[in-house]
């Protein structure tokens, strides 16, 4: 029986003016991802990869079209709670990490954990340790991200994009930054979250080789999908969350 | 406004630069100083000058006069002025002062006859020595508390102003602020401590009323009484003549209000300052917290929670220093024999501390503002 998408697209645009031009890095993609899919979107620079990517994580809004995530039209949801949206359906892992440097790798962690005001000190913490073991950097807590590798430092940002457990997980470019040992357990991991926990990926790529991992790649040009490549692996169990 | 689990996030990004937090945290500290110190001077001077309905003492002073050394009155008109109606009881008072112009360190000597200053003094308190102690030597002083801080004087001790030495019986305390300064001495000493001997010469009458409503028409009484003499008086509430007499200092310290105000336009300005470059250095990372699901408001809230704790512990070190100065070392602005006590009114440390926080916290509202409306995709397109 085929899933429910829970990323759904239709005719869905972004355009934006610069100066006298308007550009369109989005022109009417239609797409949809089933809970618990692994996606990965290629395509040169300006093919509009980020912009689906941004538009999904509920940062940027679209131009016309519809995008429906976990079952709610986007569009409608008015911008005070797009926040609390972000916070329940979407965790975002970024190219260069941005972990906040003043804190340490609990205290990142941590972050997301903050908005939660059901959620004991106590409770805070078993969720933080849990996400720093998952990626397996519970004896680097209390470290400060300059003295971690890119690597290290992408597998906390790992950790804060899970710890609330989010059905979404969205990536742009995880492994760019890094080198090829670090990519590779970092791509292993992201593919455990699929696998093991059902999380639906979405993530940014220029890298065949991280791609590789995915289920789906799509190709995307000029703001449109232009081509669509399956990998024969193993589909997530959905709804598997960490904190189950 | 926000949690307390948010609080350590407010004050790592405060420690953050830490050079700049503490030169705002010092620059609003001086400037809560400054706005402390005016507001315990402008007590003083509303202290000394603003009229209650418990004041009840008249002062009688040669009529032309506006100095200490030029007021001459004859001692005998103790005895018209306490068979005036209304009259509760009267006190001749010679003073000398050893500096007759504006300072922060003047001796005021008020020569008063022993069996008046016990009744004039019942609304003191001997904080040290007693009026027996006084009454036993010709040459005691009861000074006020501040005098005693400012310059540490204890009982026993003597000390020399204006040629006058004296012994210290007693240290008082008194709800008057005129009495803070001062230095109570017998009023035969006093007028024979001088070169030219001005026995029966007494530089003014304090006249007690028997009820507050009285004090306008006993003071005509009195004036009536000595106009056709050769010494003319002039009559006033205490707290009017107060401030006639040290008008220039009061208008010099009601003057220091703007600079009270301007201290605090100085806080805004620092904390604002302050604020507004930690926002602009941390663009992307509040687009990431966004993204994180941070909303507009909170990310508003934890911008202005910064500047309240820049503001609250800049305040509290400058308001807490400046009433720890004005204890330690009590300052008092005297002119024409006149004292202007500054010391820190009830409820400034607590004023101060509020008032720098909210500053703080307005400071930040701005800067929260402009950072909550940006777009996140625009921040990480920017950066």
């Amino acid at each position: 029986m085929e899933r429910e998408a829970i990323i759904r697209c239709r005719a869905l645009t972004r355009s934006y003016r610069k100066g006298e031009t308007v550009i369109t890095p989005l022109d009417g993609m239609d797409l949809d991802v089933p809970e618990g899919d692994f996606l990965a979107l290629m395509g040169p620079s300006g093919s509009g990869k980020t912009t689906l990517l941004n538009l999904v994580a509920g940062i940027d809004r679209p131009t016309s079209g519809s995008l429906r995530i976990a079952g709610v039209e986007l569009a409608e949801v008015p911008p005070a709670k797009l926040a609390a949206f972000r916070a329940e359906h979407i965790g975002y892992i970024f190219q260069l990490y941005n972990l906040v440097p003043v804190l340490t790798a609990y205290e990142n962690v941590e972050l997301p954990l903050l908005l939660r005001r059901e959620l004991s000190r106590r409770e805070r913490h078993a969720r933080v340790a849990a996400a720093l073991g998952l990626v397996g950097l519970a004896d680097r807590h209390d470290h400060f991200p300059r003295q971690l590798s890119g690597g290290q430092e992408q597998r906390v940002a790992i950790a804060r994009a899970i710890v609330p457990d989010p059905k979404i997980i969205v990536a742009d470019e995880p492994t760019g930054d890094l080198d090829r040992a670090s990519a590779g357990a970092v791509m292993e991991l992201l593919g455990r979250l699929n696998r093991e926990l059902g999380k639906t990926i979405v993530m940014v790529t220029h890298d065949p080789r991280t791609a590789g991992h995915a289920r789906r790649v799509l190709h995307l040009d000029k703001g449109r999908l232009v081509r669509e490549d399956q990998h024969d692996h193993e589909p997530a169990l959905a709804g598997e969350g960490m904190a189950r | 406004m926000i949690g307390p689990r948010h609080m350590p996030l407010v004050l790592k990004q405060v420690w953050r630069q830490r050079t700049r937090s503490l030169l705002t945290v010092l620059g609003v500290a001086v400037a809560m100083f400054l706005f402390a110190s005016v507001q315990a001077m402008d007590r003083g001077v509303t202290r000394a000058t603003s009229a209650t309905r418990a004041d009840t003492v008249l002062v009688v002073y040669r009529e032309n006069r506006y100095c200490p050394f030029s007021s001459r009155l004859p001692e005998h008109y103790l005895q018209r002025i306490a068979r005036l109606p209304g009259v509760a009881s009267v006190v001749p008072m010679k003073i000398v002062v050893n500096n007759c112009r504006a300072s922060l360190d003047v001796i005021t000597f008020r020569g008063v006859p022993a069996e008046g200053f016990r009744q004039y003094a019942r609304a003191m308190t001997f904080l040290d020595g007693s009026f027996e102690k006084f009454e036993a030597r010709g040459d005691a002083a009861v000074i006020g508390e501040a005098l005693a801080r400012r310059r540490g004087f204890r009982v026993g001790d003597g000390f020399d102003a204006a040629g006058i030495t004296v012994n210290v019986a007693g240290i008082i305390r008194s709800d008057e602020p005129q009495d803070e300064n001062v230095a109570y001495v017998h009023l035969g000493f006093l007028q024979r401590a001088n070169e030219r001997n001005q026995e029966g010469i007494v530089t003014q009458f304090n006249v007690r009323v028997t009820d507050a409503a009285l004090l306008p028409q006993v003071a005509r009484a009195i004036d009536e009484e000595f106009q056709d003499d050769q010494d003319p008086t002039h009559t006033r509430t205490e707290k009017a003549f107060v401030e006639a007499a040290a008008r220039d200092v009061v208008e010099i310290v009601r003057f220091t209000r703007w600079l009270g105000w301007g201290c605090l336009a100085a806080v805004l300005a620092l904390v604002g300052n302050a604020i507004v470059l930690s926002v602009q250095d941390r663009v992307k990372e509040h687009a990431i917290m966004q993204t994180l699901g941070f909303g507009r408001g909170l990310l508003a809230r934890l911008i202005v929670a910064e500047g309240l704790v820049l503001g609250l512990i800049g305040g509290s070190l400058g308001t807490a220093g400046a009433c720890a100065l004005l204890w330690l070392r009590p300052v008092s602005f005297s002119t024409e024999g006149i004292n202007l006590t500054v010391s820190a009114p009830p409820g400034l440390l607590a004023a101060g501390v509020v008032g720098s926080a909210v500053l703080g916290a307005l400071a930040g509202l701005v800067p929260a503002w402009q950072a909550s409306r940006r777009e996140i995709a625009a921040c990480f397109r920017a950066v």
